[in-house]
């Protein structure tokens, strides 16, 4: 009885505090509004503050995590309406990403290795670059920490806008559609606000190469591993 | 009112549906000892579906909509979980935030440079 009455405030509280933070982002409008990150802020002052153990929230907190999976599912719906988008640049989407997802895992199993941390922790950083749904769902399959992976994503999210424009210049990146493809690519949704910013094509391009790299991921991130890690 | 309830049984109907792809992606990958994880497995399948018509994009829009828009909601059980890591990261964790850092610029550099190749290639053929 206890737990369902302490799961049940664990949701609404989330819930509660998630739209409240989507309102302030819509309010706002800055990069690091975005309700991901106030409403985790949120949530970690809250737990902190009333000494809950992360295992109590999750009473509540399992449920919401199971929809997770239909989460993912839905992600074939924008894929689906952009299909003609994806029909007319199909190479220059696929192979791009491919070849962002290809270097990126590589080098951050090189560099996290090199730099001495346990293999569960690199697991975790194999798939920064992916949309936090698919990337929570790889690294649960590998055997990584699922928190840590969420935090690299959305460090990977926020340190790709930031360095996107700069990036571009310094190796004379200057096709619309190729930057949309990289900043789909390495930081997954907040990289689609930002290509939105610019037009809707670019923002569906970026929300194409997200996908993309997302199933990509899923797929090599495995053999890589195997093959740098081990 | 009606209308709303309606649009809001509409919305859980939706996402039942699209669990229950999951839940079908999720059998096929332990079915076949797969390494794809199940919901990856779930969205190509509605994919397909979706493409080939044999799913009208009806019966999961507005669920689907719903879901997309509020994507990281269902994420923040995750993200608070780094409550457990706060030490880690205030000391040789911080590392890797540094490495994440690099390899993004990485990753944008690489994608974006290997689509303008490709794009600027086929400007050439078609010229």
């Amino acid at each position: 009885m206890i737990n369902l009455i302490i799961g049940f405030v664990a949701i609404a509280a989330t819930c509660s505090i998630y739209f409240l933070a989507k309102l302030l982002h819509q309010k706002l409008k800055l990069t690091f509004t975005v309700p991901v990150v106030t409403s985790t802020f949120i949530v970690i002052i809250l737990l902190l503050i009333f000494k809950i153990p992360y295992e109590t929230f999750m009473i509540g907190g399992q449920w919401i995590k199971e929809l997770q999976g239909p989460a993912v599912v839905a992600l074939a719906y924008p894929l689906y309406k952009q299909r003609d988008v994806l029909k007319k640049h199909l190479t220059p989407i696929l192979l791009g990403s491919c070849v962002g997802v290809a270097v990126g895992i590589s080098a951050g199993i090189l560099l996290a290795k090199a730099a001495g941390f346990e293999d569960e922790i690199i697991l975790s950083l194999t798939t920064k670059s992916v949309t936090m749904p698919v990337a929570v769902a790889i690294v649960e399959t590998l055997g990584g920490v699922t928190s840590l992976a969420a935090v690299f994503v959305l460090v990977a999210g926020f340190g790709g806008v930031f360095f996107s424009s700069m990036v571009y210049k310094l190796f004379r990146i200057n096709d619309d559609i190729a930057k949309s493809v990289g900043l789909g690519s390495g930081s997954h949704a907040i990289g689609i606000a930002k290509a939105l910013e610019s037009s809707l094509r670019e923002g569906s391009i970026s929300t194409i190469a997200m996908i993309v790299c997302a199933v990509t991921v899923s797929i090599i991130a495995p053999w890589l591993v195997q093959l740098l890690l081990y | 009112m009606c209308i709303i309830l309606w649009n809001i049984f509409k919305i859980i109907l939706h996402i039942i549906f699209l669990y229950s792809i999951y839940r079908i992606g999720d059998w096929i990958q332990n079915a076949f000892d797969l390494i794809i994880p199940g919901s990856v497995i779930g969205m190509i399948i509605l994919f397909v579906l979706l493409s080939t018509d044999l799913i009208k994009v009806v019966w999961i829009e507005e669920g689907s909509k719903f879901v997309v828009n509020n994507l990281v909601l269902f994420f923040i059980p995750a993200t608070v979980g780094l409550i457990n890591y706060l030490d880690f990261f205030a000391g040789r964790g911080f590392l890797l935030v540094l490495i994440v850092l690099f390899c993004t610029v990485l990753v944008i550099a690489s994608s974006g440079a290997t689509s303008q190749w490709i794009m600027y290639r086929k400007e050439k053929q078609h010229d």
